[in-house]
Order: C-alpha cells, then sequence, then structure tokens
C-alpha cells in the first residue's frame, strides 16, 4: 500500500504533461495516421480500409518526394557543416569572442521563423537587394527572376532559418570534450586535422546527428518556404498543405504526410549509420 | 607556430562571416523598415516612421497583436506550471528512465510543424468536433512549447543541491513548504527564463496557428497575409515588432539562466 502510493505521489507530477504529450501529440498523430487509410467520396471523407492514398502518394508525388528529399539532404548537410564549423570556432578558436558569437547564435535562434524567409525574399527577390544592386550597377538590364524561383533560395533560406537550432546540439556536445586529451594527442604528434577527425568528431557524433535530423526533417515538412522563395521548386509540403486548404481531402494529404516521414526516417537512419562507419571512434 | 596562428584566424574568420550571415538580413530587415523609399534598396533615402504609423493605422494590426498576446501569455502560464511539474517528477527518476522520457517529450520539436497543425485540425474539428478558435491555437502551441520547458528547467536541476530540500524536509518542513521555500526560489530565474522561451516561440509560431486558428489572426498569419501580396514595406514595420519581441524575451530569459553559475 505504502509503496503503491509512492509511486503515484511520484508520477502524479508527470500527470499533466502526460496528458498533453498523450492527448494533443500521440493521439493526434495515431488518429491522423487511422485517416490515412480512408477514402473520400463526393467530397466527403469515409472511414475505409485502402492503400490507395500511399499508392497515390508514390505514382503521382514520386518525383516531388524525391527532390524533396534532396532538398533536404543538401539543407541537413550544408547547415550540419557550417553548424560544427562555429560551434568548433566558438569552442576552440574564438577565444574571448566565443561567449558573443554564442550569444548572437541564441538571440537568433527565435528570430521569427516569417520574419527570416521575408528577409531572404527581399534579398534575393524580384525587386530584391540583389537585383536592384546589380541593376544599379549596369550589370543587368533589368532585375532577374533567377535568384529566387530556385531551389537554391529554399536552400539558403533555410539553412539561414535552421543554422542556431543546429548549433546548439553540436556545441553542447563539443562544450564536453576534455582540453587534456586534445593536447595530449597534439603533443604525441597528432596533426590538427587527424585531432579534429579522430577524437573531435567521434565525441560529437550524437550533436552532429541531433542538428542534422533536426535540420532534415523540418526541411522535409516546410511548405512556407518554397512558396515564398521557392518559386516554381514546390516540395512536398506545398502539396499537403494544398490537400487541406483548397483540396479537402484529408486522407490523401495524411497518406502523404507519413510518405515523407517514412521517406525522410530512412534517409536520416542512412546518414546515421555512414557517420557512424565513418567516425568509429 | 606561425602555421597554428594562421590557421586560428582562418577559423575566427569562418565564424565571423557565418555570424554576419546569420545577422545581416534581420539587420536590413530593420534598417528598411525606418526607409523613406518603398524600395527596399540602398542607399538609404532617409529615415521615417511613416510606416510604423501606416502599421498602426491597420484595422487588422490591433486585434491581431491582442491575440498573440493572449494566445503567448496562456501558453507560457500553462507550459510553466506543467513543464516544471513534469521536470521535477523526471529529475528525482533513475537517470536512465529520466532520460528515455525526456527524448519521447522532445519529439514534437523534431518533427515538421506542418504535421503537427495538420494532424491537429484533423483531430479536433473531426475526432473532438471542437470550433477552431484562439483555444485550440493554444492547444496546439503548448505542443511545442512544453518540450522546451521541460528541457530547459530538467537542465538546470540536474545541476541542483538536494540536500538542501532534504535539510527543510528534515527540519519538519512539508514537502510543499520546501518545495516553496527552498527549491522554488533558487531555480525561479529558470523558469521565467522558460516561460519567455515559450512565449517567443507561440508568437513566433506562424503554421500550427494557421492550421488551428479558423478565424481571426494572430502577427505571423497577419505578416503571412502581407507577405503573400507584395513587399511592402509596412512588413517591415511588423517583421521589426516581432523581432523586438521575440528577441526581447529571448534576451531576457538569458540573462536570467546566467544565475545557473
Amino acid at each position: 500500500m505504502r509503496l503503491k502510493s509512492t509511486v503515484v505521489r511520484q508520477l502524479l507530477p508527470l500527470a499533466p504533461a502526460g496528458v498533453v504529450f498523450l492527448g494533443l501529440f500521440v493521439a493526434p498523430l495515431a488518429y491522423f495516421l487511422v485517416i490515412s487509410f480512408w477514402s473520400v467520396r463526393a467530397r466527403i471523407m469515409r472511414p475505409d480500409f485502402t492503400i490507395a492514398n500511399y499508392v497515390e502518394s508514390w505514382s503521382r508525388y514520386g518525383d516531388v518526394l524525391l527532390r524533396t528529399l534532396l532538398a533536404a539532404t543538401a539543407i541537413g548537410l550544408v547547415t550540419t557543416l557550417l553548424a560544427f564549423g562555429l560551434a568548433y570556432a566558438i569552442r576552440f578558436k574564438a577565444g574571448r569572442l566565443g561567449p558573443a558569437l554564442l550569444f548572437v547564435t541564441l538571440i537568433t535562434l527565435f528570430g521569427g521563423y516569417l520574419v527570416k524567409i521575408y528577409a531572404w525574399k527581399s534579398i534575393l527577390g524580384r525587386d530584391g537587394i540583389i537585383n536592384m544592386a546589380l541593376v544599379g550597377m549596369g550589370i543587368l538590364d533589368e532585375p532577374s527572376p533567377a535568384f529566387i524561383y530556385s531551389t537554391a533560395g529554399v536552400v539558403v533560406t533555410l539553412t539561414y532559418f535552421l543554422l542556431p537550432f543546429a548549433v546548439l546540439p553540436i556545441y553542447g556536445a563539443l562544450r564536453s570534450i576534455d582540453d587534456a586529451t586534445l593536447e595530449a594527442a597534439r603533443d604525441l604528434g597528432a596533426r590538427p586535422f587527424a585531432v579534429l577527425r579522430d577524437i573531435v568528431v567521434p565525441q560529437c557524433l550524437g550533436g552532429i546527428t541531433a542538428a542534422f535530423t533536426m535540420a532534415f526533417l523540418i526541411s522535409a515538412g516546410d511548405y512556407v518556404t518554397p512558396r515564398f522563395v521557392g518559386g516554381g521548386a514546390a516540395l512536398m509540403g506545398n502539396f499537403i498543405e494544398t490537400q487541406f486548404s483548397l483540396g479537402f481531402n484529408w486522407p490523401m494529404g495524411s497518406a502523404m504526410s507519413f510518405t515523407v516521414l517514412a521517406a525522410s526516417l530512412l534517409v536520416v537512419l542512412a546518414f546515421r549509420s555512414l557517420l557512424r562507419a565513418s567516425f568509429r571512434p | 607556430m606561425i602555421a597554428m596562428r594562421v590557421s586560428d584566424m582562418v577559423w575566427l574568420g569562418f565564424g565571423l562571416s557565418v555570424m554576419l550571415f546569420m545577422t545581416l538580413p534581420l539587420l536590413l530587415v530593420v534598417l528598411f523598415s525606418f526607409n523613406q523609399s518603398a524600395l527596399t534598396s540602398l542607399p538609404l533615402t532617409g529615415l521615417t516612421v511613416d510606416w510604423y504609423r501606416r502599421l498602426f493605422a491597420l484595422n487588422s494590426f490591433w486585434p491581431a497583436l491582442k491575440n498573440s498576446l493572449i494566445i503567448g501569455f496562456t501558453v507560457a502560464l500553462v507550459s510553466v506550471a506543467v513543464g516544471t511539474l513534469a521536470a521535477l517528477a523526471l529529475s528525482t527518476m533513475p537517470a536512465r528512465r529520466a532520460s528515455a522520457l525526456l527524448s519521447a517529450v522532445t519529439l514534437p520539436v523534431m518533427l515538421p510543424a506542418l504535421i503537427i497543425g495538420v494532424s491537429l485540425i484533423c483531430f479536433f474539428v473531426r475526432f473532438l468536433d471542437l470550433r477552431l478558435s484562439l483555444f485550440t491555437v493554444i492547444l496546439g502551441h503548448l505542443v511545442i512549447a512544453l518540450p522546451f520547458v521541460v528541457l530547459i528547467v530538467h537542465a538546470r536541476l540536474a545541476t541542483f543541491d538536494w540536500a538542501a530540500v532534504e535539510s527543510a524536509r528534515d527540519l519538519g518542513a512539508s514537502p510543499w513548504v520546501a518545495f516553496r521555500t527552498v527549491t522554488l526560489p533558487i531555480v525561479q530565474p529558470t523558469i521565467v527564463g522558460a516561460g519567455l522561451v515559450a512565449l517567443s516561440l507561440s508568437l513566433d509560431d506562424f503554421v500550427i496557428t494557421f492550421f488551428t486558428i479558423g478565424g481571426g489572426n494572430t502577427l505571423p498569419t497577419l505578416v503571412w497575409g502581407m507577405v503573400r501580396t507584395s513587399l511592402d514595406p509596412t512588413i517591415n514595420a511588423i517583421a521589426t515588432l516581432l523581432l523586438v519581441l521575440s528577441i526581447g524575451s529571448t534576451v531576457i530569459a538569458l540573462r536570467l539562466s546566467r544565475y545557473r553559475s
């Protein structure tokens, strides 16, 4: 009896958070998964058990899915590389400037998702800064839409948005590396690159994986950035969003969501094992 | 020796250029919000606050601000209460179980907001038969704000000295009194900091709001409507305002969690 009451007392404070997690995250996702097997007739959603939505996700949106995964991989890799470089510079190279660099990283963390996308739209856009400057200097005769209507615009903008989020887990991992180990390796004659490859990177694989996973998954599901700076380069997120805003085909949108998620998970797992295999400590 | 210094300078140069990449676009937005010309081009033609005046004269601005603040503060308060309780419970658990639960709790942060948004709209509208409103937006924001609060408060409690609480308990204080007079004053700055992070997340969220609000606007959905139509400098003004709100609360949050050391 007494044992039971202590267990209850231990678990009770977790209950409200559990309600939020289960009731507003797990349950909606589970229900969403169920819906993906439903069908739509005469614009009305009906309970069913069909895999038609998944088949259509692959057959009709296969090329979009591939483009999305490629873009997300590019964003994930560029973001992770830049984040690692920055975190490494803050931790080992910047000296007294380090805390200042970390502070700037942290304040840009929540500096507005839409604001950041808008900022890049006004830099890359038809009437944007780059175009105005190029026309002003006489390099271009008239503004070119080339900067904004491309996957490159999406990669730049999302990398910009995700970078501060990616720096944190990597910096966290780098912070716990013991300076003495690095010095010992150097004293024993290891070259800087060897130290980086054999000691630093293997010890922050967890942080690197977390950064890539987050950057990849968020990019794979984004629809706002492609819409504003991607122009014609519509990604899977745009087609999913359309199923809910214009198409009213929720089962289709649900199947597409889980298709992206499953494909993304495969890419992330592949990245993980590749990373682990190439940097075995 | 000289080679070392050159490599250090290269690293520092790299760090500073990434820093420029991270800050310059936002600085441009702020700069153009005060630019006289309606074109986003340099050099500036003169300083003005006209765009702010125009923004404040917009009929849709004030209700959006009000909605954003109602949602933001409710989300901050609820997620702080729920998250602190959870973090306290986790910190008294065996480390392995606690870290397993923590990684489960942070799953919503990893998922694209789009998928959280659309799964919530299906769940609310079809399964629960709820009418979409500010209330459903608050529920949606809790999903993404709570993990941050739990993580931040739990990280603080990891370095917390429980001996002080135990001695209070030994001296006859009830668990509640010990919590209020010993634990709370020590972790309070972190809790306020976590609340401000939750507030900035909520103020900044567009995607989940977009799907769960039904009618009406928050500041981000208002910006969305404006960006869709044009590059109007009023957007620079509202964007600057959003920046000040979210960066302001982040800076205060960082200040408060400095008490950590």
